[in-house]
């Protein structure tokens, strides 16, 4: 490895040695006179040959008169005598149809021409164009078939990318439905190291996904292969679909530096409607102690407000605070630095890089920071028969989070902290912690903590050091035979500390033991903890091909591969927890009078697979491939470990068979694909085991050993020896059609997937011994169409507009469970059940709803509240559809980009608006005035009548003044709060806006630069959701990074807008 | 070359290929123990850990409720359902029955395997402990439940849907369990000591510690279980009762508890665990007026032992109405609080309860012989475990003093409420099922803020949304009855159980 990097600094060094003759350099456009980049240039007769650079321009040493030879992928050739110039422009003429070529399974690349299944690709500049942090930002609503979502509002936050819907049943927060992630070839982990819930019961914390590391401007491509007909190849990970992401390479010529650099200013965007009539108080009176707007009206006169202090109190006017929320957070500031060099010659090239991300968020003071860099070093040598390239990546990234999860949570989040907060406080005034009103002892409410102590003295801190590289060998005994190996390395290792700050107030205080305040209530002494946590995870994957491409006859090609696959995956686990510290405010794991806490797991596992291709071509529009892969796995019953799964697609290109060329249908092709994957089993998912005694409370646990002895029980989960791999089959027919000279092009996809034989641990009744049996079981369906339409309706020397629009519509549905289980749980907050049930989609809401009579009148309970049913469906998590349209729009030097992303239908639960409204916050709980009344069209149960059917008389039971807060609370009326809190999920987004200027030339040339650019942008700045919403971006969660996480949120932290300016140089 | 070149390459292929099967083995778990691995001495103290904590915790608070030592208090929710008898099967925020599956999955199986793996080893101490750990855990969840998967329990994936037993079934199939059990030879060399290993009645050597206190933990329980069915089973519940001093056996002459608790995280009592340390707030749970008030009027000084002072005082005490959350008043919010240690004991029978069991039983059956002297006992040991002195109170004219000269109905009442006030805590829920089987203490026929309450007699809730009925069990938690297709149709929270036929 360190040999051929050697040797190969050494080829790209020489390079400039080489050069004799003088030099010509020039431009390659389009016949709009457009550059085209990368373009090959060759001197006519020669072995001299360079690339243009992304802008066209290249750079050549040739003698006088020779004749220059362009050629690039979909344009048709063309040549100059270059005669005396040394500046020439190569126009090349446009090829009928572009033949655009694709990353395919295991690094292959194909001409798109001949695939029988939708791909979607995105170049560097897709990706990049409103210089986001992480990889797929720029992606958000811009692939037909997926949903990709930022699932958090702070730096770093991890991102989701499902595509074709949900198929797997996942009752973990693990990426059980994600794409795989291939990057150069090699499986790329896209876990959530270092990441959280229910630390010391204060919440959790995401340090974002794997794929988060990459840097974006390293990408020179991304494809997005949807369907198993695309992805089996990929083996047992690859059955949601892969994101095959490509990386920038060197490329021959000079010497190129690329640097970019953006400054990117972030606010917080969607805060609940707050209510601004009613103030502090609980059941109408002040309460000077309450955490919450259920008090008098706001009048405007000076009160007395918060803790008694050295027999002083604060006053302050009974008024408003409008924007008390938005007020505590800062401006985030993200600044985004890369340089980037790359050259090479024809034999050897290289790519380096260093990027640099310094992002603190909106979170006053540096409590959410996210600090990344990454250094990469790529190589490529190559001899007329030996090729080798290798890659080294090293991403170092430190971030500190707010706790951002506030289930199963005593303590809180800060957001569900703040927004809890009475109308008529400033939040900011409570920045001085240490003031003797704001202090521990004196904050103004025993029910919570001063948001600026838990901010500052609480928190946390992730280290992450990865290193991930390949290696690819390869040997051409001719040309159409020639071998290939690539051994890919990715390790990780993520280290976290966690503390939380002792909070006792003293007795006698307005919060501590036997408080000051009017109620009563004192704080819970929070006694602090620290833990320490260490995940180290590694993954080895090696590939050995032997391709095979020939002509076998006149117009009939042949080629194929076949090849081995070896995978190997092993991680460790290290936790250690102390509660209870001995020395306040020093957090190190010795600090308490206890001994920590530990845990530590390992897993390994390994799979094994061959798999084959064979592809036939007739002319250049009969196109036929075949594979299939069989796999090995650890992970299965030893003996029943093996599996097959076979695929086959076809495209006709009919616009070539029938010949259209030159009519208005530029374009047109069929397709047709029909594939398998398998998937195995959960790691030691086939015995039975003991575990460690632990002893779970409803709140707490018993945690052996006690009385100095250690024991062990029977594990709640039947493990399974029996286990298959879960199989999925997929379907697939889809058309392209370009019309007038491709100005129109349309990209239509029909999908039918069929999951069948989930793994998972089976909820079974705990009378059987157990909670869970591990099984295969289960059916999902998912089927659906993804359409893209193309429109370029300028295109011309000077002004140019490409719109893009793309349409999913995917159609769930669970076809079975498994027998006896009329539902599977996956998740639930406050009795609302996230579960799928036959026949509908997967995550079904179900909760209580209002007891109706016959005759459609409400009824009521004796204290007046809504009475409820059972459990009843309030909806699902599916979209009805899914929209994007982008738009890129370019005038001379300028570009305007813009992308709307729309999402339609689907429920979600907000934990933050049940908040806001069990406090009195929200914009509905001024209904009525709060004046009390009586539930609207409502009857009471007086008794049964003879045949037990309800006797109802009218309601006349007030919710008055002291049940109007009950009212709004899930826990005395819940039916009515279910109703308020699932939600719809609807959303539009303007993703972003870019505008773009390219400066002239002549302006870069004097800082010898080939190309300036400045670009101005804006993210996420207007986001529409349905009325019924009026809290929270629906697209954030704080529960997981999959299924789990689409219950809802948690009290999590709110999305940002953003704006900023980039630049880019390239010399 | 080319040649060569491709048969080294196929070579290499089925080389790799035949040294996957190998590198394929590696599916053990390294991180837990096989079930090979484990012995009844490792999961025994697990077991017991499981059924205290449960026991301890969820349903010692429905008992402490509903047997009105405690209320829910005004400032604060998590109980008010238990308050209202609106208990439904997907009961709580948290709990859809939680407390039942880690008594049948964590507890009840844990014993099962115990039972089996002592069975195959000759080791009858161990067959014994579990024995009686499984029968009191059954019994504690049929008596909440009424009917329970009994009979083809814990067959794992051989029998996903248990049918359910009905109560005398499962007694029935509990007292034979502990006469088999009782029938062992404990002299056996096969028999191993437990010592530390034993979390009821521990000793520091397994030298030093014996069976004899089990055996009379199995006798005392099933003592109680006749009892229990003395109104439902009169002729078989005498039988027994008989039967069992006709034999001569010996009672519990200690706590049967699980008395290992440290106060550090994790390690603690499980009311105070759940109620102090982790719901994040103290004042859900309150002193019941009910309770309070019968302790005052008899300066009872197990008060400071039940109860803190209200807050803001070190020697008065506060209690709100049962079922009284709603009221506004402020000075409500510092009505005081449980007095639990954080290595408070969870009782499984205690001493006091033996007593009280065998002053019931003679007062039957044995015309009342001796049943002073256990009642007296009773007394003076739940006193004494406070450090309290009984005698004035049970001395002739005490407030406790036993009407040796009384009825039936007397005698049984003062026994009866006598061991209710033994009850507070962790050991609540047994207070519950003994007011349901002999309505002592007796239903006040106004509520307790009226002048004519009689104090410590139980009043209906005031949030009590059952038109003045009382709760009288648990519904089969969802988390069963959705997972099991032999799960019964549920009943009313107010629907007595089997056993509970006065």
């Amino acid at each position: 490895m360190k040999r051929i990097l050697i040797c190969l600094l050494t080829l790209v060094f020489s390079v400039h040695l080489l050069a004799q003759t003088r030099t010509v350099t020039g431009k390659v456009t389009d016949p709009d006179g457009k550059p085209v980049p990368y373009a090959t240039v060759t001197v006519k007769g020669s072995a001299t040959r360079v690339s243009a650079d992304e802008n066209g321009n290249f750079s050549i040493q040739a003698d006088p008169n020779t004749t220059l030879v362009f050629t690039a992928s979909g344009y048709t050739a063309s040549e100059t005598n270059i005669g005396t110039q040394t500046s020439i422009i190569g126009a090349l003429g446009r090829q009928a149809a572009l033949s655009e070529v694709v990353v395919v399974a295991l690094g292959q690349t194909r001409s798109k021409d001949k695939l029988g299944y939708a791909t979607s690709s995105f170049k560097s500049e897709d990706i990049n164009r409103s210089a986001p942090v992480s990889p797929l930002d720029g992606l958000q609503g811009r692939v037909a078939g997926a949903e990709i979502s930022t699932i958090g509002g702070q730096p770093g936050s991890s991102t989701k990318i499902i595509l074709r819907g949900y198929s797997s049943f996942s009752t973990a927060a693990t990426s059980e439905n994600q794409a795989l992630i291939v990057v150069d070839g090699v499986p790329f982990n896209n876990s959530r190291l270092g990441s959280f819930n229910d630390f010391l019961n204060s919440g959790g914390a995401d340090f974002g996904n794997g794929l988060n590391d990459l840097n974006p401007g390293d990408i020179e491509n991304i494809t997005v292969l949807k369907g198993a007909a695309a992805t089996s190849l990929y083996g047992s990970r690859a059955a949601n679909g892969v994101v095959v992401v490509t990386t920038k390479r060197g490329r021959p010529g000079k010497i190129s530096i690329d640097v970019s650099s953006s400054a990117i200013f972030s606010t917080v965007a969607k805060l609940p409607d707050f209510q601004n009539t009613w103030g502090q108080g609980w059941s109408g009176q002040h309460l000077k102690e309450e955490n919450g707007s259920w008090g008098p009206k706001l009048d405007g006169k000076e009160r007395l407000w918060g803790s008694q202090v050295d027999n002083s109190r604060l006053l302050k006017p009974f008024v408003a605070v409008e924007d008390n929320v938005r007020h505590f957070y800062d401006m985030g500031k993200e600044y985004n630095n890369s340089i980037a060099f790359r050259g090479g010659n024809e034999t050897a090239n290289f790519y380096l890089s260093y990027g640099n991300v310094n992002n603190n968020g909106v979170l006053p003071g540096k409590t959410d920071v996210y600090n990344r860099n990454t250094l990469a070093l790529r190589g490529q040598l190559k001899t007329n028969q030996f090729s080798a390239a290798a890659s080294l990546n090293y991403i170092n990234k430190e971030g500190h989070t707010a706790f951002s999860d506030a289930f199963n949570s005593s303590g809180s989040s800060t957001f569900s902290n703040i927004i809890q907060i009475a109308r008529d406080l400033h939040i900011t005034d409570f920045k001085d912690y240490n003031n003797k009103f704001f202090n521990v002892d004196n904050y103004f409410t025993p029910y919570a903590s001063n948001p600026y102590y838990s901010l500052f003295e609480n928190g946390n801190n992730q280290k992450n050091d990865r290193v991930f590289g390949n290696v690819e060998l390869g040997y051409d005994f001719s040309k159409v035979f020639n071998i290939r190996w690539r051994t890919g390395v990715d390790v990780a290792d993520s280290r976290v500390k966690d503390w939380q700050a002792i909070e006792n107030p003293k007795p006698r205080t307005w919060r501590g033991e036997n408080p000051t305040n009017y109620e009563g209530a004192s704080l819970t002494p929070l006694i602090g903890g620290v833990r320490e946590l260490s995940q180290y995870v590694r993954e080895l994957n090696s590939d050995f091909f032997v391709n095979y491409n020939k002509d076998v006859i006149t117009d009939l090609n042949v080629s194929g591969f076949l090849g081995a696959n070896y995978n190997e995956r092993e991680s460790r686990t290290q936790q250690s927890k102390i509660t209870g510290l001995t020395i306040p405010g020093y957090y190190d794991i010795t600090n308490a009078g206890s001994p920590p806490v530990d845990v530590a797991s390992t897993f390994k596992r390994r799979l094994i697979g061959a798999f084959a291709q064979l592809n036939l071509s007739y002319k250049d529009y009969l196109f036929l491939s075949a594979n299939a892969r069989n796999d090995w796995s650890s992970t299965l019953p030893i003996g029943k470990n093996s599996y097959f799964y076979p695929g086959v697609n076809a495209s006709v290109v009919m616009s070539r068979l029938i010949g259209l060329e030159g009519t208005s249908i530029s374009y047109f092709k069929l397709r047709g694909a029909y594939g398998k994957t398998g998937k195995d089993a959960p790691v030691y998912s086939l015995k039975s085991i003991g575990v460690s005694s632990n002893t779970d409370l409803a709140f707490g646990n018993i945690a052996l050993p006690l009385n100095n002895v250690s024991s062990f029980e029977l594990g709640n989960t039947i493990g399974n020896s029996d286990l298959k791999p879960e199989l999925t089959t997929e379907y697939e027919i889809g058309t392209e059609v370009r019309f007038l000279k491709d100005r129109i092009g349309l990209d239509f996809t029909y999908y039918r997937k069929r999951t069948k034989g989930q793994i998972l641990s089976v909820p079974i009744a705990a009378s059987t011994g157990y909670q869970s049996l591990i099984a295969n079981f289960g059916l999902v369906e998912n089927k659906g169409i993804e359409f893209v339409g193309t429109l370029v309706p300028a295109r011309s020397k000077d002004f140019n507009w490409t719109t893009t629009f793309t349409f999913t519509r995917n159609r769930n549905t669970v076809l079975e469970l498994p027998e006896g289980l009329d539902k599977v749980d996956f998740n639930s907050a406050y009795n609302v059940s996230f579960v799928a049930r036959v026949g509908q989609p997967i995550g079904v809401f179900e909760a209580p709803k209002k007891l109706m009579t016959e005759d459609g009148k409400f009824v009521a309970t004796t204290a007046g509240y809504f009475a409820q049913t059972e459990d009843e469906i309030y909806g699902n998590i599916q979209r009805d559809y899914n929209m994007g349209l982008n738009n890129s729009i370019s005038y001379k030097n300028w570009n305007l980009g813009f992308s709307f992303d729309y999402r339609k239908g689907g429920v979600f639960y907000s934990y933050t608006a049940q908040l806001t409204y069990f406090v009195g916050n929200a914009w509905l709980t001024q209904y009525n005035d709060r004046r009390p009344f009586v539930i609207p069209n409502s009857v009471v149960q007086t008794g049964t009548d003879a045949q037990g059917k309800p006797i109802y008389a009218e309601n006349t039971i007030p919710i008055d003044v002291n049940k109007t807060n009950s009212y709004w609370a899930n826990v005395n009326n819940p039916a009515h709060s279910y109703d308020l809190v699932i939600l719809p999920k609807d959303f539009l987004k303007l993703r972003d806006v870019t505008l773009t200027y390219r400066l002239p030339s002549s302006v870069a040339q004097k800082i010898r630069a080939q190309n300036i650019s400045i670009s101005v942008i804006g993210r996420n700045f207007l986001l529409w959701v349905p009325t019924k919403n009026t809290f929270i971006d629906p697209e954030i969660t704080n529960l997981g990074n999959d299924l789990t996480g689409e219950l809802g949120e948690f009290g999590g932290s709110p999305t940002y807008k953003a704006y900023g300016a980039a630049l880019r140089i390239t010399f | 070359m080319k040649i060569r070149l491709r048969f080294i390459l196929f070579s290499l292929f089925i080389l790799s290929v035949v040294s996957c099967k190998k590198r394929l083995d590696i599916n053990t778990d390294p991180n837990n123990p096989s079930l090979e691995q484990l012995t009844p001495k490792l999961v025994l103290p697990a077991a017991v850990s499981s059924a205290a904590g449960r026991i301890g915790s969820d349903y010692a608070i429905f008992g402490g409720m509903w047997a009105e030592f405690y209320t829910q208090g005004t400032t604060a929710n998590q109980f008010k359902v238990i308050d209202d008898y609106n208990v439904t099967k997907d009961f709580g925020q948290t709990n859809k029955g939680e407390p039942w599956v880690e008594l049948f999955s964590g507890a009840l199986n844990d014993f099962n395997f115990v039972i089996n793996k002592a069975k195959q080893q000759g080791d009858w101490n161990y067959f014994l402990m579990a024995t009686v750990m499984k029968a009191y855990t059954y019994q504690v969840l049929v008596d909440l439940y009424d009917k329970v998967p009994y009979t083809e329990a814990f067959q794992g994936s051989a029998n996903l849907q248990p049918h359910f037993d009905d109560g005398y079934t499962v007694y029935k199939g509990l007292l034979a369990e502990l006469n088999t059990a009782l029938s062992k030879d404990f002299t056996l060399s096969t028999n191993t000591p437990a010592g530390p290993y034993d979390y009821v009645f521990t000793t520091s050597t397994e030298s030093s510690w014996s069976i004899t206190p089990w055996i009379r933990f199995a006798n005392t329980l099933k003592l109680k279980m006749y009892l229990r069915m003395v109104y439902a089973k009169p002729a078989e519940a005498e039988a027994g009762i008989r039967k069992l001093y006709s034999s001569g056996v010996a009672f519990l002459d200690k706590n049967a508890s699980m008395n290992v608790f440290q106060d550090a995280p994790d390690k603690r009592n499980p009311f105070y665990t759940y109620n102090f340390v982790e719901i994040g707030t103290n004042a859900n749970i309150k002193a019941s007026f009910t309770f309070l008030s019968w302790l005052r009027a008899n300066n009872d000084p197990r008060i400071d032992n039940y109860f803190l002072p209200k807050t803001g005082s070190t020697t008065e005490y506060l209690a709100i109405h049962q079922g009284d959350y709603a009221n506004l008043d402020p000075a409500l919010n510092t009505t005081s609080i449980p007095n639990i240690s954080p290595t408070a004991p969870v009782d499984f029978i205690s001493l006091a309860e033996s007593h009280f069991l065998q002053a019931e039983a003679l007062e039957r059956f044995f015309n009342g012989a001796g049943a002073k002297a256990e009642y007296d006992a009773g007394v003076t040991a739940s006193f004494a475990r406070y450090g309290d002195n009984a005698a004035p109170f049970i001395a002739t004219g005490g407030s406790y003093a036993y009407p040796s000269g009384g009825t039936f109905e007397q005698k049984l009442e003062a026994i009866i409420v006598q061991k209710w006030a033994s009850m507070p805590g962790s050991h609540a829920i047994e207070a519950f099922f003994e007011r349901n089987r002999t309505g002592y203490p007796r239903t006040s026929p106004v509520f307790s803020t009226n002048a004519a309450y009689v104090p410590g007699q139980i009043v209906y809730s005031k949030s009590g949304i059952t038109n003045g009925l009382f709760p009288k069990r648990l519904i089969i938690p969802d988390l069963e009855s959705s997972r099991n297709a032999n799960a019964p149709a549920d009943e009313l929270l107010t629907k007595k159980v089997w056993w509970d036929v006065r």
